[in-house]
């Protein structure tokens, strides 16, 4: 049977590019069919094309500033051991120091702030509110153990601290990171 | 004069199923079907300046969501491998048992989601973020011959990963023949397992 088809009226010179990239990869129809698929496909997820897009960059930021994937279970396995072994001191050295690593990488902390809550989807809130000289940063997740919330705080103030932030005030308990920050006056 | 080519509107042909979808979509964001279709056409454009195509676009991002599903998460690779060195040699064996487990897991996963499993599997090795620069799956004499490759996995992670692949390899029907790990290098050799 004939497949039924439809005009769709598109802006001139996206029409045009969207010609151009086609032409290099087969019909213009069957360009526009796999686009129109791929649309659907994403609605399908609750999510707009553009959405898609934004998240598999940010995901493909997440590789190139040197995070990979592991299951929670192990990871949370590997600290508790390593926390026993090693003891606090060493660990929590260890987590300052890639925070510090990772906010000199980032330079920027909006991007730092906004790169943590798309990688970091076993967090439930997270944010860094900055008033004058001062910096707040609160992270909660309902998943962190006891000890990997006291290292992911340190990880943080590491990250902060390269920032120019110096730790005033925390409080940390399982699963809840509150921290208060202070700009330092020499850089 | 140019005439402006951004203020003018070209028609071009589609499925007419496809059309209409989207259109309900349209109404549904409130949007116009022209603004929401210029939209997903900027999308292929931005996608096609990334050099990958939309659908690559669209599995990766589906491979994102199996991993949150999974309870899999992010974390920096050297403290990762930190971790592994110091704790790996004490741990050996409780830690293959949950790298194990957890392919187990991926595989009844992708079992129930996919109409082909195995290919679903190894799209997850490629666009999963293990670090693997390649995975080839060949199609070999009574079964199937994985290979992985990476510049980035050390011998305990290598090791894990390939504890991982056969747990998620055994849910798929597979059992495992023959294996080799090196540091960055896995290969494994699997047959369709009887049961």
């Amino acid at each position: 049977m004939k497949e039924r088809r439809k005009m769709l009226a598109a802006r001139g010179n996206l029409a045009d590019r969207i010609s151009e990239i086609a032409a290099r990869r087969g019909t213009l129809y069957d360009f526009v069919n796999d686009v129109l698929e791929q649309a659907v496909r994403a609605e399908s997820l609750g999510l707009s094309l553009k959405d898609v897009l934004d998240n598999v960059l940010l995901i493909n930021a997440a590789r190139d500033a040197g995070f990979t994937v592991i299951p929670e279970r192990i990871v949370r396995e590997l600290i508790e051991d390593a926390y026993e072994k090693l003891g606090k001191r060493k660990m929590t050295e260890i987590w300052y120091e890639t925070g510090k690593w990772y906010g000199n990488y980032y330079e920027d902390l909006a991007r730092f702030e906004n790169s943590i809550r798309s990688f970091f989807w076993d967090i439930s809130e997270f944010g860094i509110d900055v008033q004058g000289e001062g910096a707040v940063l609160t992270c909660l997740s309902s998943k962190f153990s006891e000890a990997y919330t006291e290292l992911f705080s340190k990880f943080l103030e590491g990250a902060l601290n390269a920032f120019g932030y110096n730790l005033n005030e925390s409080e940390v308990s399982k699963g809840i990171i509150s921290l208060k920050l202070v700009k330092s006056k020499v850089e | 004069m140019f005439k402006d080519r951004s203020k003018e509107k070209r028609l071009v042909r589609a499925p007419s199923d496809l059309v209409s979808k989207l259109n309900e979509a349209a109404n549904r964001q409130g949007k116009t079907f022209y603004s929401y279709i210029t939209e997903i056409l900027e999308q292929a454009v931005r996608a096609y300046e990334m050099r990958r195509s939309l659908k690559e676009i669209v599995d990766g991002y589906e491979v994102l969501e199996v991993h949150k599903e999974a309870g899999t998460v992010f974390a920096p690779r050297d403290i990762l491998e930190f971790l592994l060195r110091e704790v790996q040699d004490e741990k050996d064996e409780t830690l293959q048992q949950l790298w194990y487990q957890s392919g187990r897991w991926y595989g009844i996963y992708l079992r129930s989601r996919s109409d082909s499993p195995v290919d679903a599997f190894v799209r997850l090795l490629q666009e999963g973020r293990w670090d693997l620069t390649e995975v080839t799956l060949r199609q070999v004499e009574k079964g199937l011959d994985l290979k992985c490759v990476s510049a980035f996995l050390s011998q305990e992670r290598s090791m894990c990963l390939q504890k991982f692949i056969e747990g998620a390899m055994i849910s798929l029907g597979y059992k495992s023949q023959k294996n080799e790990c090196f540091q960055g290098i896995i290969r494994l050799k699997f047959t369709l397992s009887e049961s």
